[in-house]
C-alpha cells in the first residue's frame, strides 16, 4: 500500500521528526549530563551543557571504588537482585502450575486466596509490626521473604500454563512422573518467554527498591543498598564527609553524587539494550488485547 | 499510580473466557463426598505441596498482618504487644473525619496528582504511539521508542538525582543555562517550591511511564487491518484524516479500558516517589495519603491513627475497584475481578 506524498505530508513529517527529536533529548540528555559530569573536572564542568565530558577526571570513581561503603552496598544490591527473583520465580511458578490444574481440590478457595492479595493490603504499619515480630528487622531476609510470592506474576504464569496443551502433563503421568517432575521437566521449559520477562522485571525491581531499606534496615549500615546509599548521599553531606575522610585530594561532592548515580544506574544501562525486546513481549503477555 | 498493575486486568479478561471452558471438566466426577475428597487430596499431594511455599508466604506477609487492623480500634502505646491496647471502638476514625481537616488537603493532593498523571500518561502515550507509527524512518522510530522506555526502569532515587542535576537552584544545568541566556534572573526552585510540585511530580510520572503505555498502544496499532487505510485512501483521505478517522477510533477502546481500569488505583501513590521528592518546603502540595500514613505511623509513632487512615484508604480503594469492575462488565461483558 502506498500513498502519495503531498506538501502537507512533508510538513507533517518535518514536525513529527521535530517532536521525536525533542522526546529523544528529554529521555537521553539528563542521563548523558550526569555521566559526563561525573567524568569531568568540576571547574570546567560548571555552567556547561556538557554534551561531552570536559577535562576527563576519574578521581570521583577512584574515591568511590576505594571506599568499602560503595562496594558493600553494590554487593548487597546485586545479591538481593539475583536471589529474590530466582526464588520468587520458583515459588510463584510452582503455585501457578497447581492453580492451572482444572480439578484442583478447593480450587475456588485457592484462586480467591491468591488473587485477593492484589486488592487487599494490610498497610504500612501492620506490615511493619509483623516484620518486626518475625525478627526480620535489620536482617537480609527482609529483602527476600516478603517478595517470594507475587500474586501478579503467579496469575501471569498461570494464564500462560493454561495455554499449554494438558496432554504434555498427562504424558509425564503416563511415564509414572509426579506433578513436581511434570512442572520442572516439561511445563517450566515451555514457559520460557513468561519466565524470562518475570525474571528480568524482578531483577530490576529489586535493584531499584529503596523504601524497604528505609523502613526495615535503616539501622544496619551493612544492609544498605546502592539506592539507599545514593539517596543518603543526595540528601545530606554526612556520607560525603565519611567518604572523604582519609583522602587527601577529594573530588567535589557534586561530582561524587553524580558518580554514585552513574554506578547505581550502570547495571540497568548495561542490561537494558539486550532485554528491551523481552520486556516488550512481557508487557504484551499481560496486557489488554483490545 | 502503579501502571504495571494494569496488565492484570488484561489477564483477567482472558481468564474469564478460559474458566468457562474449564468448568465442565471440574464438575464431572460426582461421587460420595468426603471419601472422594480424601482420595483427591492424596492424588494431588504433589500439587498441594508445590503450592505450600507460596501459600505460606502470602499467609505470613499478607493475611496475618491484616490482624494488625486491630491497632486502629485500640489505644496502642509504642512498646506494647500488638493486642495490648484497650479497645476504643471508632475513636480514631471519628478523629480523622471530625477533629482533623487534613483529609481535605490530602485528598486534593492525591487526586490532583494521580488523576492528572493517569490521564496525561495514557493520552500522551497514545499520541506518541501514533506519531511513532507515522515516522517514515523506521529505525529512528525504533530508536526513539527504545530510549523512551528507559526511564521506566530507573529508580525514583535516580530520577531524583537526575532532576537535581538539572534543576538544583544554583548547580542545576538547566537553571544555569536559563540564567546565562538571560531568560531568568535566578534559578527556579523546582524541587523546593510548592508552586512547582504538582507539575514536577506529574511530569516525572509521564516521563517514567510513557514508554510502557506506548508499547500497549503500538501493539493495538499493529492490529489495525491495512484494508481500513486502503479504503480511506480510496475515499481520498489525507494523512491527517487517515490518522483521525482510522487510527484514533481504533485506539479508543484501548484508551478507555486503560483509563477505566487504572482509575481503581486512584488513591494509591508510590510511597517511594513521595518520600524522596517531598521536603519541608513543598510538603503542603506534595503530601498524599500514603505519605501521611507513613508520617503519622513511623515518624510520629501514632500507630492507631495511621492504621485507621490506611484502613479507610483500602476500603475506599476496594469500593472503587468493584465499581470499576462493574462498569467494565457492563461495557465489555467480561468481569475484571
Amino acid at each position: 500500500m502506498k500513498f502519495k506524498r503531498t506538501p502537507a505530508d512533508k510538513i507533517f513529517d518535518g514536525l513529527n521528526g521535530l517532536i521525536m527529536l525533542v522526546i529523544f533529548v528529554v529521555m537521553v540528555y539528563p542521563f548523558l549530563y550526569v555521566i559526563n559530569f561525573s567524568l569531568s573536572t568540576l571547574s570546567q564542568a560548571t555552567g556547561s551543557l556538557l554534551l561531552l565530558p570536559k577535562g576527563v577526571n576519574l578521581d570521583a570513581y577512584t574515591t568511590l571504588l576505594g571506599s568499602g561503603t560503595i562496594l558493600h552496598a553494590f554487593f548487597i544490591s546485586a545479591a538481593r537482585s539475583l536471589i529474590t527473583p530466582v526464588l520468587s520465580l520458583a515459588v510463584s511458578g510452582m503455585a501457578a502450575y497447581a492453580l492451572a490444574s482444572p480439578n484442583l481440590v478447593f480450587g475456588k478457595f485457592f484462586k480467591t486466596y491468591f488473587v485477593l492479595v492484589m486488592y487487599l493490603s494490610a498497610g504500612i504499619i501492620p506490615s511493619y509490626v509483623f516484620i518486626k515480630l518475625y525478627g526480620l528487622m535489620n536482617n537480609f531476609l527482609v529483602y527476600v521473604l516478603p517478595g517470594l510470592c507475587s500474586a501478579f506474576n503467579l496469575i501471569l504464569i498461570r494464564t500462560y500454563i493454561e495455554s499449554i496443551p494438558r496432554s504434555l502433563q498427562e504424558a509425564v503421568y503416563m511415564d509414572g512422573g509426579n506433578d513436581l517432575q511434570a512442572y520442572w521437566k516439561v511445563i517450566f521449559p515451555c514457559c520460557k518467554p513468561v519466565n524470562a520477562s518475570i525474571l528480568l522485571f524482578g531483577i530490576l525491581n529489586n535493584w531499584n527498591a529503596f523504601i524497604d531499606t528505609q523502613l526495615y534496615c535503616s539501622m544496619e549500615t551493612k544492609l544498605y543498598t546502592m539506592q539507599y546509599v545514593l539517596f543518603n548521599t543526595l540528601a545530606s553531606q554526612t556520607n560525603i564527609e565519611a567518604l572523604k575522610s582519609g583522602i587527601l585530594k577529594a573530588p567535589n561532592s557534586q561530582t561524587l553524587k553524580m558518580a554514585i548515580t552513574v554506578i547505581t544506574i550502570l547495571p540497568v544501562m548495561c542490561v537494558y539494550p539486550f532485554l528491551q525486546k523481552d520486556f516488550a513481549s512481557g508487557i504484551m503477555l499481560g496486557s489488554v488485547k483490545a | 499510580m502503579d501502571v504495571s498493575l494494569l496488565g492484570v486486568f488484561g489477564q483477567k479478561l482472558m481468564e474469564g473466557q478460559k474458566m468457562k471452558k474449564a468448568a465442565p471438566a471440574a464438575s464431572m466426577p460426582v461421587q460420595s463426598k468426603s471419601g472422594r475428597l480424601w482420595i483427591r487430596i492424596k492424588q494431588q499431594k504433589w500439587m498441594l505441596l508445590m503450592m505450600l511455599p507460596a501459600f505460606l508466604c502470602l499467609l505470613m506477609f499478607c493475611y496475618i498482618p491484616l490482624s494488625g487492623w486491630y491497632l486502629a480500634f485500640s489505644d496502642y502505646e509504642i512498646g506494647g504487644s500488638l493486642f495490648s491496647g484497650k479497645f476504643v471502638g471508632l475513636k480514631y476514625f471519628i478523629k480523622i473525619f471530625r477533629d482533623s481537616s487534613d483529609l481535605s488537603y490530602l485528598l486534593r493532593n492525591t487526586l490532583v496528582i494521580n488523576c492528572s498523571s493517569l490521564i496525561l500518561n495514557i493520552v500522551l502515550a497514545m499520541v506518541f504511539a501514533v506519531l511513532l507509527n507515522e515516522m517514515r524512518w523506521k529505525k529512528g522510530a525504533k530508536l526513539v521508542q527504545t530510549v523512551s522506555f528507559f526511564p521506566y526502569f530507573v529508580s525514583w532515587v535516580i530520577a531524583y538525582s537526575v532532576v537535581w542535576s538539572m534543576f538544583a537552584v544554583k548547580s542545576g544545568v538547566i537553571n544555569q543555562f536559563l540564567v546565562r541566556i538571560g531568560a531568568l534572573e535566578k534559578g527556579l526552585n523546582i524541587l523546593g517550591d510548592p508552586k512547582y510540585s504538582w507539575g514536577l511530580i506529574i511530569t516525572l510520572n509521564v516521563w517514567k511511564n510513557i514508554g510502557y503505555n506506548t508499547i500497549i498502544f503500538l501493539a493495538a496499532i499493529a492490529g489495525i487491518s491495512g484494508e481500513q487505510y486502503e479504503a480511506a485512501a480510496l475515499d481520498g483521505a489525507s494523512r491527517l484524516q487517515r490518522i483521525w478517522f482510522v487510527t484514533i477510533p481504533n485506539l479508543l477502546p484501548t484508551l478507555s479500558v486503560l483509563l477505566i481500569m487504572n482509575s481503581g488505583w486512584i488513591l494509591n501513590s508510590g510511597l517511594e516517589q513521595f518520600f524522596i521528592f517531598s521536603n519541608s518546603t513543598n510538603w503542603s502540595r506534595m503530601e498524599v495519603l500514603d505519605m501521611y500514613i507513613y508520617k503519622f505511623g513511623l515518624k510520629m509513632l501514632d500507630f492507631p491513627y495511621s492504621t485507621a487512615m490506611s484502613i479507610i484508604k483500602t476500603i475506599v480503594s476496594i469500593a472503587l475497584l468493584l465499581t470499576v469492575n462493574w462498569i467494565t462488565k457492563k461495557i465489555s461483558k467480561s468481569a475484571v475481578i
